[in-house]
């Protein structure tokens, strides 16, 4: 039993199409997990089932050992947040202030407690010289933060991030990953869906979707060992991995260099 | 699209300022229904007068509000003029003959011609209207000679006028208070307080608390709606198509390849927003508690006062005198 556990998951949306079949996963508290998939392979939907914001056809979804209910959804809902794709989409307050507190108004926090965490977990994202900013003043990577901000101060223990990054330029890219490190350091349990290779590669361990369905799982090294996984999956291999292999079909076999592009794709 | 100032409010430091949003609000209203009391030229201009020392007192630069008034000005003019025209009491004080005949037509179509060509001057827009309809006036009264088609008489009676000065003051009132409301409540102080001037309406059902969000989130979604359009716009340019010129046809053709778009993203918009706003605990209808907490203070009681004062003085104006 882990921490998250999701059992013989089903769904489907009105239409006859089944989108997750028999999805069986389990993540231990502190975990880092990566879930790769194509486009429409259905990871949006499984994060959305994870949060309770849709219910499963069939299956069963516990949280620390609590079954997820539409009864107890509030409270399992203490426990996870998620960060979604478009930045703009999910800023609810009118200044950055407003905005971190949202989740706590809702958690009937008092006012005092509020302002605390407020400038606590604000300077935690840096930024706090930005409370009384209106979004419209900031860039995407600096609304992904504080929407990481407003579910810190929320105290939860796992964030899911659903291609949380795939709308920022590369170099707040990096920077929210550096947070989201740092975050995975101090023990949060990391979900992070995405369908970039590169991006997967910080986890502890991989989840393959593949249209609806749990491909592959594992750690890192292992998968990468087959590249034909990927393909199958319409995914890209790390660059780094796939030099390698391109280099190995032509026949160059270069132990000195294989070692270090081997090296560079698990440097993260 | 982008001078467009939603709430415009704008920073400050005067006693206004300070003020609780719902004292501001409430006074607000108080003073347009004491205003509306009043009936004369000379009550109006007293009351000008008072809003102007409000104006001052709150450091708010009289300029800031003036400018305010721009996009109103054609109202402003359409009142005025409307009185003058259509007001026939008291004394008869313009009596002209209005000519309209083959040469002072096309008189007005060159006027016309010139005005539309100076259009492109956009800060003189204001001057060059009153000098357009100044110069209509001036050519149907003094261009009589040519081939007459028709006359007719431009009369201006007392009543008229005083109705035209009394209507526009009384205007210009109620939109200097409402200004003072905009420009120095934060839109999120200003949704706070209306939330709590609505909460007795609990008792007939309607949630105040979700109220006030609806129309925060709205305030907060605009500039991002304005800044899409922008988008869509230029991508459209950018293929070929013109907003700003066009036959008609052409013109409704493209705002809805802007419209389409938009609504597209807006739908999709709220489905997500709905999404984080769930997924961070929000359930409409729930006790929550607020960031943004109100408190009056000597200041709100003083102004209260006050406000009550001058609706009890228009009170009693109106009955007196
Ligand atoms: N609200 C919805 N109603 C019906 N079908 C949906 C809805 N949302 C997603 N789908 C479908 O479910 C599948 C998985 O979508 P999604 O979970 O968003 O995939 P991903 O996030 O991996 O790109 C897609 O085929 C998509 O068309
Ligand atoms: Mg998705």
């Amino acid at each position: 039993m882990g921490y998250l556990d999701i059992e013989h998951l089903y769904f489907q949306y009105s239409s006859k199409r089944m989108i997750l079949k028999d999805i069986n996963l389990s993540i231990n508290q502190g975990e880092w997990i990566a879930i790769l998939g194509h486009n429409g392979s259905g990871k949006s939907t499984l994060a959305k089932l994870i949060v309770g914001l849709l219910q499963p056809k069939e299956g069963r979804i516990t949280v620390d050992g609590v079954d997820l209910l539409p009864e107890n959804v509030y409270d399992i809902r203490k426990k996870i947040g998620i960060v979604f794709q478009n930045p703009d989409n999910q800023f609810v307050g009118v200044t950055v202030r407003d905005d971190i507190a949202f989740g706590m108004e809702n958690l009937q926090v008092s006012k005092d407690d509020m302002l605390k965490k407020i400038d606590f977990y604000a300077t935690k994202v840096g930024m706090q010289n930005f409370l009384d900013k209106e979004p419209s003043q900031l860039s995407g990577g600096q609304k992904q933060r504080i929407a990481i901000a407003g579910i810190l101060a929320m105290q939860t223990d796992i964030i899911i991030f659903d291609e949380a990054t795939s709308m920022l330029d590369p170099g707040s890219r990096a920077e929210l990953m550096e947070y989201i490190k740092e975050l995975h350091q101090e023990g949060l349990t990391i979900i992070m869906i995405t369908h970039d290779i590169e991006e997967a590669l910080y986890a502890d361990k991989l989840v393959i979707l593949k249209s609806g369905e749990i491909y592959q799982q594992g750690d890192i090294p292992t998968l990468l060992k087959h590249p034909e996984w990927f393909k199958e999956a319409y995914l890209e291999l790390p660059t780094a991995i796939q030099i390698y292999y391109d280099l190995k079909q032509a026949g160059h076999d270069n132990q000195e260099l294989e070692e270090y592009l081997w090296a560079f794709s698990s440097s993260k | 699209m982008k001078n467009i100032i939603i709430g415009q409010y704008i920073p400050g430091s005067g006693f206004l300022y300070k003020l609780d949003p719902r004292t501001k609000i409430i006074s607000v209203i108080v003073l347009m229904v004491a205003v509306f009391l009043l009936k004369s030229i000379v009550q109006l201009s007293i009351a000008m007068g008072l809003a102007i020392l409000i104006l001052i007192a709150g450091k708010i630069s009289i300029i800031r509000i003036f400018r305010g008034l721009k996009p109103i000005f054609v109202l402003l003019i359409f009142t005025f003029v409307f009185q003058i025209f259509f007001n026939k009491e008291g004394a008869l004080w313009v009596d002209e003959t209005m000519t309209i005949g083959f040469v002072s037509i096309t008189s007005m179509v060159l006027w016309t011609i010139i005005w539309r060509m100076l259009a492109k001057f956009k800060k003189f827009k204001m001057i060059l209207f009153i000098l357009y309809i100044g110069g209509l006036y001036l050519i149907m009264k003094y261009i009589t000679y040519g081939t007459i088609f028709t006359t007719w008489q431009f009369l201006v009676y007392e009543k008229g006028v005083e109705m035209s000065f009394f209507v526009v003051i009384r205007l210009l009132i109620i939109i200097t208070l409402s200004t003072v409301l905009t420009l120095t409540t934060k839109p999120t102080d200003l949704t706070q307080g209306i939330e709590k001037l609505m909460r007795p309406l609990k008792v007939i059902g309607i949630s105040s608390e979700d109220f006030a969000l609806i129309i925060s989130i709205s305030l907060r979604y605009i500039p991002t709606i304005l800044d899409e359009a922008n988008k869509i716009m230029l991508a459209q340019a950018s293929r070929g198509a013109d907003f700003a010129e066009g036959k008609l046809k052409d013109k409704i053709k493209q705002i809805i390849s802007l419209l389409v778009p938009m609504f597209i993203i807006a739908f999709k918009r709220s489905e997500d927003l709905a999404d984080a706003m769930e997924s961070r605990n929000f359930v409409p209808g729930r006790e929550r508690t607020r960031i943004h907490d109100l408190k009056l203070g000597r200041l709100d009681l003083l102004t209260g006062l006050a406000t009550v004062l001058l609706l009890a003085g228009s009170i009693l104006v109106r009955i007196y005198l």
